[in-house]
């Protein structure tokens, strides 16, 4: 009997150990040159206690980054779970089964791509002059559309991108979400005479609200982590009008300054705020 | 006479053996893999081809080059010589050559430079920014100055002759401006770096007068730099679409695709837009040193010596035999032959008559010309790229409309610069 309950420890220690060092060391080492003035040209540095976190509040790029980001999260994640339901109950309403499977293929490919490669794509698309997406309106109306130079359009832009592919991937799973419903409710309320959208907008959508919310994490989470595809598109401009805090961070830790210490100090800032975030919108859930 | 042929011929074979023993020597210790950190350019890739010649040489050692564009390059280089220093020759250039070398990221290049292979021979401009308090750090794999590139067909058109003075060049641009047709007349750099928005710019400043500091003092916030932003954003009125956040190869590639009717670039422009492999407009390119008083861009690119990753003086040697049978006036001549003419930097090929033959005397004389208006436009100090890059924000917010008062921007600017003093101290 003992030996049986000593047998989940034995398996789980080795795991825990190791997930205890690749996420604690780091976190930990974070935390500890954040509260120094380290920079790459300068390895040794001297404590200088919360004064880089107490800089960060007066530097202007650093609060437009975090309006930046929380712009991007609601964006991505709201318009992903819009196309992605959406798309997905148009697949299940109008696609015959031979259909949805082929266009469930095709939608898969977008995510499939690495993002970087996605990005470049998307860029030379995107080009005011060569672009195959700006083409049709410079053909119409003879100007050049320059979406990714416009303050005002740019992060749009990018999302779009991102959006196109986690959107159509999402849209997949919905699909095959809404064919594992039972069909007794569906048939139910069409002897009720309910139309279409009210039979998603108040049987469908509710059965399936779990797994979108869990959805809806897992898109926040990768939303977090848009760095390579706003990297490759915008670099964070035009000026800093997409610039996120990972971007920034990064910028001042390795393209920029080699400010390490202040780079830090944004990542454990970061990470309290996601992690108190997420605890308190999955309480809520809950 | 009979005496004398017999010590030249004992000094020959004396040096011949010495030589065989040197290699010997090396090729003992020189049989590792040679890591690359470089910016894709084409002299590297064609060194490729020839990885067999250098494993001879070296007595056995290989090398592998990876490639990043410029930005990438310059942040994981930085990023790599100062933590795990995985590479062992890093390609940098005139503006992070003062971080890397008083950041002791980089080896002295000449102490580990054979003498055979000749450094005095490259450009003496590409020297001088190759060289940071008295030392040389690395050797040249492009440079150079600007020139100002026209297309000679839209010029005669219009009926408008190269410009030599600002003013001149303005009125010109101003004029070939026909975006209902296609043709643009300029195109600017207006990406964020030090590298690039800002390195366009700073001619402009420099010919106008502007310094950016005097001592420890920062006195770029004046007159000078409100007025070289103001003309700097005025010629953007006319500037290609796509170079509003876009760099180098925005600007060339909408100048080579016949887009753009003049603009004032870095002298590798002209290799390609004479190329017809990678122009639409070779047969109607024209260039002439940049209009007064703007100052050429003095620029080098080259390959350091790693100080992390070569440990031990054996392989900085490797490292730096590596580096000089890279840029070595053999490997120059094979790009001269592969008619790749920004990766060339010795004085003995840009002199020579193949040079000549492939290129005509007015390129050559273009670059005597600009030669003499080449400047160093940057404030030559380990903190350049944190400045530069500031300001490279800066000045794509004033390009791209997201701020829109000069002089507000270079105070934040010249505060920064304050700031970043005092912490260097």
């Amino acid at each position: 009997m003992k030996q049986k309950n000593s047998l989940p420890a034995v398996f789980l220690t080795p795991a825990m150990m190791i997930l205890a060092v690749l996420a604690f060391v780091p976190t930990v080492y974070a935390i500890y040159i954040s509260l120094q003035n380290r920079e790459l040209s300068r390895p040794v540095g001297d404590f200088v206690g919360i004064a880089n976190y107490i800089d960060l509040f007066s530097d202007r790029r650093f609060i437009n980054a975090i309006g930046v980001s929380l712009t991007w999260e609601a964006v991505t994640v709201g318009m992903t779970l819009i196309v992605a339901v959406g798309l997905g109950i148009l697949l299940f309403e109008c696609a015959a089964p031979r259909m949805r499977n082929i266009l469930a293929l095709l939608f898969l490919m977008p995510v499939i791509l690495p993002r970087v490669s996605a990005a470049f794509v998307w860029k030379f698309a995107f080009h005011p002059l060569y672009g195959i997406a700006t083409y049709p309106y410079k053909a119409i109306t003879g100007q050049p559309l320059d979406l990714l130079s416009n303050p005002a359009t740019a992060l749009a832009t990018v999302a779009l991108v991102d959006v196109w592919q986690w959107g159509l991937f999402f849209s997949v799973i919905v699909l095959k979400l809404l064919e594992t419903l039972p069909p007794q409710p569906f048939e139910a309320a069409r002897l009720d005479h309910a139309r279409t959208w009210e039979i998603y907008t108040h049987i469908a959508i509710p059965m399936l609200k779990a797994p979108l919310i869990s959805l809806a994490f897992v898109k926040m989470i990768e939303s977090l982590r848009a760095f390579d595809l706003i990297y490759v598109m915008t670099r964070g401009g035009p000026g800093i009008t997409t610039e996120t805090l990972d971007m920034y961070a990064f910028s001042q830790g390795f393209i920029e300054s080699g400010r390490i210490s202040y780079a830090s100090s944004m990542a454990v800032l970061m990470m309290i705020a996601t992690s108190i975030a997420f605890t308190f919108i999955w309480k809520r859930v809950q | 006479m009979r005496k004398a042929r017999k010590l030249v011929s004992s000094i020959a074979f004396a040096c011949l053996l010495s030589s065989t023993a040197s290699t010997v020597a090396l090729a003992a210790e020189c049989s590792d893999t040679i890591k690359v950190l470089a910016q894709p350019r084409d002299g590297l890739t064609l060194l490729e081809d020839y990885k067999a010649e250098f494993e001879k040489l070296s007595g056995g050692a290989s090398f592998e080059i990876d490639y990043l564009n410029e930005n990438d390059r310059r942040a994981k280089t930085k990023a790599d010589a100062s933590t795990i220093g995985k590479y062992n020759v890093y390609y940098i250039d005139e503006a992070n050559v003062a971080l890397f070398a008083s950041a002791g990221w980089v080896a002295p290049l000449l102490d580990y430079y054979p003498a055979d292979y000749d450094y005095a021979d490259f450009d003496p401009g590409r020297q001088k920014v190759a060289t940071y308090d008295g030392k040389v750090w690395f050797a040249p794999i492009t440079g150079g100055g600007d020139l100002m590139v026209y297309r000679k067909d839209l010029l005669e058109a219009a009926g408008i002759t190269p410009p030599n003075t600002l003013d001149e060049y303005i009125a010109a641009v101003k004029k070939l401006n026909q975006p209902d047709q296609g043709i643009y007349g300029t195109a600017l750099r207006g990406q964020r770096g030090s590298g690039a928005n800002v390195w366009r710019w700073m001619p402009f400043f420099k010919g106008f007068g502007g310094n950016w500091f005097d001592g420890k003092t920062p006195v770029f916030d004046g007159e000078q730099a409100i007025k070289a932003t103001e003309t700097y954003l005025e010629l953007f009125k006319y500037s290609a679409p796509g170079s509003q956040t876009g760099g180098w190869d925005e600007a060339v590639g909408a100048f080579t695709s016949g887009q753009v009717a003049m603009l004032i670039e870095s002298t590798p422009l002209v290799g390609m837009a004479i190329d017809p492999k990678s122009s639409k407009v070779a047969g109607k390119v024209g260039y002439l040193p940049p209009p007064a008083p703007l100052t050429g861009g003095g620029y080098g690119h080259g390959l350091a010596i790693g100080a992390k990753a070569n440990k031990d003086e054996a392989s900085k040697a490797c490292a730096g035999l590596f580096i000089a049978w890279a840029t070595s006036k053999e490997n120059e001549n094979r790009r001269l032959e592969a008619n790749q003419f920004s990766e060339l930097n010795r004085t003995s090929i840009m002199t020579s008559k193949k040079f000549a033959e492939l290129y005509g005397p007015d390129l050559g004389q273009a670059l005597a010309d600009t030669g003499k208006v080449t400047a160093v436009n940057f404030w030559q100090n380990p903190q350049w790229p944190d400045l530069g890059d500031r300001w490279g924000i800066i000045l794509e917010e004033l390009i791209t409309g997201t701020r829109t008062d000069i002089k507000d921007g270079l105070d934040e600017l010249d505060g920064f610069a304050k700031e970043l003093v005092a912490r260097s101290q």
